[in-house]
């Protein structure tokens, strides 16, 4: 190399570096990056496997988000609430990270929501804890799934209307918060329709063994069977359930079921006949949904579970709002989402401002038999759907 | 109100020969081998699995109740030659540190081949239906695992009391060195233990899918489970695994009436107790 081109690229080199970061940009726009928060790996790996899937459909609508690469990232919290708000907060400390979507557990979101907000930037979850946007919420939180509330009461008020002969109910709850919750809903709906709480079954959460609940609950001769636990406990209250004749004697009711995925697990021998109350199922038949419906088929193969659906649309409506704000500063697209109604997998839906709620649809679906699936997946049908949500003011959520 | 706790205590016995099924091979091979084996949760896991596919495949449950167990032998009697017989002069945290690795490798590559998500498998149509007794139903199928683990346990008794293969690999456990001056290869006698143990633990597997799926994740439950039997019953102990898993199985289902949510830890509370009273469990030896 001759001297003097040396010396010209070394002072381009140099008036490069020097250029202030506003410039540089103009040469190669720095990276956006979006936070996918999955429990990619430990006792829910399966979960995080979905929604993850759901989360990398949304970002691959995006390119670009106002002129820069969107970079997806996943922050793996191994169903574990302090390894995920550690994890949170050194992406918050090290890579100035402010929008992150996910989480499985309760316990993480509610921990991971607390370091969103003071950090101001904005999460979005699909959790089931009421506290999310109870009396835990805050500015930058946000949630996609219908609260126990809402649950109880879209399951058991038309189950009600579709059984008048039932007048004898029992429930198997899971003794946590999420369980109380929803024994709490339940006793009261049965109160309002004049009907019988015959017993309840309480159990811890490490239980797996039901025979000695399902003993209690035939003993106790109810008309309906409501189970208010959640994920494997579910899904083995229901095995044992069929193994023990229960569904010749009464009729059950699974009111926060996982969706497709556990309805895979467990067949339609298990499930033939049983109610069960969903976030999301992917027949129901909406624009967006359609579409959901096409991209993933065409990209994964498969159908919607729950967990793709709800961390698809909670990943789109954040980008999107980043996109129509044009702007990347938390506490700005926060506000922008506070209220805003969008087109979602359940049809219409929108964020309440008070508590930063999603208003959607739950559904109640029965399992079908086996000679009546159209395909694999035709494993249940929706009976009815629509939406509760307790008034805000009841909620405890005050948003500061 | 008797009724019922009268049938929580049958439905306990039930429970109580299936944590022995669970437990038995996890004391054949501590008690004969004086090896620690965390890994006995990850073969149950395993025959659950291997049950899982011989039913897609073949629609024949029998086949899979004596395919898998075969299946899960063989890989521990691979895993035992290859490694395990490395370390049985090694401290019990040695073991426990090799078989925790094994597990963990068992459980991630099952979620490999069969995925994340749990499977489920029908009860045989040989067994399906309740018997009706009164108020009460009881299953056919956990009839048949009552039956079915109490002539295992049987079998059993009498290979490692009754035959020269269990005299020779009690007489190794007590003195490896006399047993192989004798002319006995003891160190296949210790791989055929390993394996009959791991073996027990996918029979176990293979019966406990229809009550409860295949699922990547049942291993560390199952071992703490298998755990709490062997060390009421005292470790090595074959009869401590028989009583400690009815103990253990009456305890869970009666309290399920009397106070449902300690259910799950009143088996750990019984587990003090009996360590209190007798801390080598109730047949146990010092």
């Amino acid at each position: 190399m001759q001297r003097r081109t040396l010396l010209k690229a070394s002072l381009a080199a140099a008036g490069a570096l020097s250029l202030p970061l506003g410039m540089r940009h103009a040469f190669a726009a720095e990276p956006f990056t979006f936070y996918g928060l999955k429990s990619m790996s430990g006792a829910f790996a399966s979960y995080g496997k979905f929604a993850d899937m759901g989360s990398r459909l949304a970002v691959e609508q995006y390119p670009q988000l106002l002129g820069r690469p969107l970079n997806y990232k996943v922050i793996d919290t191994e169903g574990n609430a302090g390894k995920a708000v550690r994890k949170v907060q050194e992406a918050i400390a090290q890579d100035g990270a402010r929008f992150f979507q996910g989480c499985t557990l309760s316990s993480s979101a509610l921990a991971v929501a607390k370091e969103v907000d003071k950090a101001g930037g904005v999460f979005m979850t699909p959790v089931g804890a009421d506290e999310v946007t109870g009396k835990d919420c805050n500015k930058a939180t946000f949630r996609w799934s219908v609260p126990t509330y809402g649950a109880v009461r879209e399951t058991l008020v038309p189950l009600i209307k579709r059984l008048p002969e039932a007048k004898r109910w029992y429930t198997i709850t899971p003794q946590y918060v999420f369980g109380e919750a929803l024994l709490d809903g339940t006793k009261q709906v049965l109160k309002e329709h004049g009907l019988e709480h015959v017993g309840n079954s309480y159990h811890s959460l490490q239980e797996q063994e039901f025979s000695g609940y399902l003993t209690n609950a035939i003993a106790a001769k109810p008309d309906v069977l409501v189970l208010l636990n959640f994920g494997s406990q579910s899904s083995n209250t229901l095995r044992q359930a069929v193994n023990f004749g229960i569904k010749e004697r009464m009729k059950v009711l699974l009111v926060w079921s996982a969706g497709l995925d556990q309805f895979q697990e467990l067949g339609s021998d298990i499930l033939e006949g049983v109610y069960l109350g969903a976030q999301y199922w992917h027949q129901v038949d909406t624009p967006l949904n359609r579409e959901l419906v096409k991209i993933t088929k065409a990209k994964y193969g498969i159908n919607p579970t729950y967990p793709l659906a709800a961390d698809y649309i909670s990943t789109k409506v954040m980008l999107d709002t980043i996109a129509a704000t044009g702007s990347f500063d938390g506490p700005t697209v926060a506000k922008a989402m506070q209220g805003l109604s969008y087109e979602g997998p359940t049809g219409p839906e929108s964020i309440r401002a008070g508590d930063h709620q999603v208003i959607k649809d739950y559904y109640l679906l029965i399992g079908k038999p086996a000679d009546q699936m159209s395909d694999k997946d035709d494993l249940a049908q929706v009976v009815s759907s629509g939406q509760s949500f307790a008034p805000v003011q009841d909620t405890g959520c005050v948003l500061g | 109100m008797l009724e019922l706790y009268l049938f929580q205590i049958l439905n306990g016995l039930g429970l109580g020969m299936i944590y022995f099924l669970i437990a038995v091979g996890l004391t054949i091979i501590f008690g004969l081998l004086n090896f620690v084996n965390f890994a006995h949760g990850a073969f149950f896991l395993l025959g659950a699995y291997i049950c899982y596919t011989a039913v897609s495949l073949t629609g024949s449950f029998w086949l899979s109740l004596l395919l898998a167990p075969l299946l899960v032998a063989a890989l521990a009697w691979v895993i035992e030659r290859l490694l395990i017989q490395r370390i049985y002069h090694l401290p019990h945290m040695f073991q426990i540190l090799v078989t925790l690795g094994i597990a963990l490798i068992i459980q991630e590559a099952s979620v490999m081949i069969w995925g994340p998500v749990g499977k489920s498998v029908a009860v045989p149509q040989l067994l399906r239906g309740v018997l009706v007794i009164g108020d009460f139903v009881y299953p056919y199928y956990r009839l048949f695992l009552i039956v079915f683990s109490a002539l295992v346990g049987f079998g059993l008794w009498l290979l490692l009391e009754r035959t020269r293969f269990g005299a020779l690999v009690r007489a190794g456990s007590e003195s490896t060195e006399t047993v192989s001056l004798l002319g006995t290869n003891i160190f296949r006698l210790f791989s055929m233990t390993f394996a009959l143990g791991a073996g027990l633990a996918g029979v176990a597997g293979v019966l406990f899918a229809p009550l409860r799926g295949a699922q990547p994740f049942v291993g560390p439950e199952i071992l703490g489970v298998a755990f709490v039997v062997v060390v009421i019953g005292g470790m090595g102990s074959f009869s401590g695994a028989l009583v400690g898993g009815l103990l253990v199985g009456v305890v869970q289902s009666l309290m399920t009436t009397i106070w449902p949510q300690g259910a799950s830890l009143m088996i750990y509370g019984a587990m003090a107790v009996v360590i209190l009273l007798r801390p080598y469990g109730l047949f146990g030896r010092a």
